[in-house]
């Protein structure tokens, strides 16, 4: 049957996907001084070495709010100028599109560089402004693009309807239109968060004593020793999200909140 | 060096910038005052950094110290982005880059003067900085290999060579994109193979025979990770790295310095121009004789001051200086371009 | 604010809407790389065009340029074959469970690239996983297969990290297709499969589009696997990389990362214009 090949497939793929993060998470709990595998024992200390080691927990911090501001201020420019796109016919639109993507093929260790000079120069400089600026720069695209193609498969008639029925703009907008482009905004911010909550290339040039995200500990943490703590930190990411998954769905219920809702 | 056209731009566009600009927050660090920005590498770094050489600085001058955590590229780039106020005052570099900066004006001379224990530091160190910076502590790039797999590890790179070329030994060596790969592979296998900074065929020659047993690594951890998980048996990695994984439990790694002598690989320290006064004072502590001593215990690296006493288990770990092979940076430096060009096309990737 | 430009009474022109995107781009992304361009330009001090000339009539470096969207390309159409039934799964399928299936599909992104690297090593090294499995335990093969380091794994780890982004682009489109429209196919007689080929696939079409899109730009650009995994691919965001770390030619890098951005842009424009014409 074509439902049990299909199912099939999804175990195999996810097998796939997982397999090597599996790996990692068992790392996470060995008990030997370096990373091994198979491990040789079960364990909780590297986890408690996260907890010992300051600059783990500040930076974690740092990169979850410019992650949560950066992808705010993705959402704040370009939803608007996606639902402009969606439905524009001009030539120019598709000009304009292909512009506004762009960050996203441009190697992140260049927008960094060129970043740091130029925002040294207008008085920016090195800090948290700079950092959520360029973060943006590079997640804006991934809200761009996914709003644009939800809101293409809306028929407009809805929100003539409302605009037929009295609605001002503001009203269909946020009754009719955000409704309906939810989606497109939870999937693009999620690609957002995830992209700059990663982020190592960019954020490289912009760290210092007060300003350093978790990648960039890390890559300073592995010049000089590979201890499981890296494994632990992986770990931790997966179960906190895993737990904002699971308070979302308590609180909203899942099939509001997910991409595939 | 990059020029008026540039710094033309920056000011026209400042204008247009500047009005997307109104009201954010201006510079971070506009309170400078007794606050002096100094860098390490995290974890075990950091931490001996704060003990051996912050806490003394803070003690005597009653100023404080900010850690960056980072790296060597990183720093140059904000120094470079920033000459007029550099938001570092004390940087740890690569050797490499301790040349460029250097060469590119933006660091300061040391002197005697005004860092005393520099005079305890071999003038060789100082002299490879150009005089704008001096080295912390070094190691060797050697042959590092896991002993259950070569239980008869080759004694120098020439028979590192042949075994591998003979296909006794998978070897993990440093890919092209890492840093230091010129010095610690390119220039250190052309010199011990009869070759030099002038005629680097017989690494190129070395390579095309070992090729079928080559695996690249590309950071360092890839190296431990392709030894620890058998992708390879052996292979060119540091002395101190190796030490570190072998005290954290690794007990089947260790190293031999090659008879032809490994690239002396060490952490440069400099002071860019505009740096606040008291760089110098920190640096004086970073190169006194006790601070680098408990250092090195921590680090598992060898020191640069000569008054420095080890233990007796890091003086059977620690390669003196002499031993090594002293790379001639800024000559290596001027002909590297050409040497990874000709890698690209000769190796690949 | 009306928002669809076909129905806009005439209070405010609905291209407006672009420009917050607009200026905040040129001011933080086209300003800075215009800055760091001008290295591009500019030999011993003077304007040249030198640096462009002698990567552009350099066959080497052509393989490279060829190279590089030659991997992109593929790599989107693997994350598009593989990503479609996953997608279809997620939406049609997965019911209470999708919440579930999203995690596990973002896990990857959340795991730092060192330890996804780590990973792949340990499954797929000489005396990894999968070779002391097939050699020890099976006794399939005789001697361990040569997997790392090889460019089938750095393909499958590409794949690995843009895959949920292909995979969540579709069903974002997916989940919107009315399934009166699949059910009214079926009811006039057309089979399961071609009411998929015929109904469903070209509904989402601009799904598969925004995964394609996002997939080749993020892979034209990246470098950071290619360096930790190796494989042996030459392309320009490496030799970009390489540029910073080894030779810091930054004026090399420069023009190389213009001509990246040209390729990807002239890409990207002739695949929406495919998409538009596609419908939707």
């Amino acid at each position: 049957m074509g439902r049990f090949a299909l199912t099939a497939f999804v175990i195999a793929f996810f097998i796939f996907m997982l397999a090597p993060i599996l790996v990692v998470v068992v790392v996470s709990f060995t008990s030997a001084g370096y990373a091994s595998f198979p491990i040789p024992g079960w364990s909780l200390r590297w986890f408690v070495r996260i907890w010992e080691y300051p600059p783990f927990i500040n930076a974690m911090i740092t990169s979850t709010v410019v992650a949560v501001l950066a992808t705010v201020l993705s959402c704040l420019i370009s939803i608007p100028g996606a639902l402009y796109l969606a439905r524009a016919r001009a030539g120019w639109a598709n000009v304009v599109a292909t512009f506004l993507l762009s960050p996203l093929s441009m190697p992140m260790i260049v927008i960094g560089f060129s970043s740091l000079f130029f925002l040294t120069a207008v008085g920016i400089g090195i800090s948290m402004t700079a950092l959520v600026i360029t973060h943006t720069v590079v997640c804006m695209p991934y809200v761009l693009r996914t709003v644009i193609a939800v809101y293409r498969s809306v028929p407009p008639p809805y929100e003539e309807a409302a605009a037929i029925l009295g609605a001002n703009p503001l009203r269909t907008f946020i009754e009719v239109t955000l409704p309906l482009i939810r989606p497109g905004i939870a999937a693009g911010s999620l690609f957002s968060f995830l992209t700059s909550f990663d982020n190592l290339p960019v954020s490289f040039f912009f760290a210092s004593a007060q300003t350093s995200t978790l990648p960039v500990v890390m890559l300073s943490y592995i010049e000089n020793q590979f201890d499981p703590s890296i494994a632990a930190l992986s770990t931790l990411q997966l179960a906190l999200a895993l737990v904002c998954l699971i308070l979302a769905d308590r609180l909203y219920g899942i099939k509001k909140m997910t991409v595939a809702a | 060096m990059t020029g008026l056209n540039r710094r033309r731009f920056l000011q026209t566009g400042t204008a247009g910038a500047g009005l997307m600009l109104a009201g954010s927050p201006g510079l971070l660090r506009a309170q400078a005052g007794q606050v002096l920005n100094v860098t390490a590498y995290g974890g075990v770094w950091e931490t001996a950094v704060r003990e051996c050489f912050v806490a003394p600085f803070e003690t005597k001058t009653g100023a404080r110290a900010t850690v960056s955590l980072g790296a060597p590229a990183q720093w140059l780039a904000q120094v470079e982005a920033s000459p007029q106020s550099p938001p570092l005052d004390v940087l740890i570099m690569s050797p490499d880059l301790a040349i460029v900066a250097a060469q590119s004006g933006l660091m300061q001379d040391l002197t005697v003067n005004r860092i005393p224990n520099l005079a305890k530091i071999p003038q060789e160190f100082t002299d490879a900085c150009l005089g704008k910076g001096t080295y912390l502590d070094y190691g060797v790039a050697g042959i590092t290999y896991n002993k259950d797999m070569v239980p008869n590890p080759p004694r120098s790179i020439a028979e590192f060579v042949d075994r591998v070329s003979a296909g006794e030994f998978v070897a993990s060596v440093p890919s092209i994109s890492y840093a230091i790969t010129p010095i610690m592979l390119i220039w250190t296998m052309a010199e011990a193979l009869g070759g030099g900074v002038d005629n680097v065929d017989p690494f190129f020659e070395a390579m095309e025979r070992m090729r079928d047993n080559l695996v690249f690594w590309g950071g360092p951890n890839d190296f431990f990770n392709h030894l620890a998980s058998g992708e390879a048996d052996l292979g060119i990695y540091f002395d101190g790295r190796t030490w570190n994984h072998y005290d954290e439990g690794a007990t089947w790694i260790d190293f031999i310095n090659p008879e032809e002598g490994g690239a002396l690989t060490a952490v440069a320290v400099q002071i860019p121009n505009n740096a606040n006064p008291l760089a110098f004072d920190y640096m004086n502590e970073m190169l006194d004789a006790e601070n680098q001593a408990r250092f090195a215990e921590i680090m598992n690296y060898a020191v640069t001051n000569v008054d420095v006493v080890y233990s007796e288990k890091l003086q059977a770990r620690v390669t003196p200086w002499q031993q090594t092979a002293f790379p001639p940076y800024e000559a290596i430096g001027a002909a590297r371009n050409e040497w990874v060009d000709r890698w690209n096309r000769e190796i690949g990737m | 604010m009306s928002l669809a430009p076909s129905s806009a009474p005439a209070r405010m022109p609905g291209w407006l809407l672009i420009l917050p995107a607009l200026l905040f781009l040129v001011a933080f992304f086209v300003l800075p790389l215009i800055d760091n361009s001008l290295r591009s330009f500019e030999v011993g001090g003077e304007f040249s065009l030198g640096r462009y000339i002698q990567l552009l009539t350099d066959t080497f470096y052509l393989g490279v340029i060829v190279e590089t969207v030659v991997l992109s390309t593929a790599v989107t159409v693997i994350c598009a074959l593989i990503g479609y039934p996953v997608a279809y799964y997620l939406v049609r399928h997965a019911g209470r469970w999708s919440g579930l299936i999203v995690f596990l599909l973002i896990a990857p992104l959340l795991t730092s690239i060192i330890m996804r690297t780590y990973g792949w090593q340990v499954l797929f090294a000489r005396r990894g996983l999968v070779n002391t499995l097939l050699v020890q335990d099976l006794g399939i093969l005789e001697r361990p297969l040569q997997l790392l380091n090889t460019p089938g794994i750095a393909i499958a780890a590409l794949v690995h990290v843009l895959v949920p982004f292909m995979v969540l682009s579709i069903a974002t489109v997916l989940q919107g297709i009315d399934q009166r429209l699949e059910e009214g196919a079926q009811m006039l007689g057309a089979s399961r499969w071609r009411t998929f080929l015929e109904v469903t696939l070209p509904l989402s079409a601009d799904g598969i589009g925004t995964g394609a899109i996002l997939v080749f730009m993020i892979a034209n650009g990246s470098f950071v696997t290619l360096v930790l995994l190796g494989g042996g691919f030459q392309t320009l965001p490496l030799f970009i990389y390489q540029q910073f770390t080894t030779t810091r030619d930054f004026g090399m890098a420069s023009t190389m990362s213009t001509i990246l951005l040209v390729i990807a842009m002239t890409c990207l424009y002739l695949q929406l214009r495919l998409v538009r014409r596609a419908g939707v």
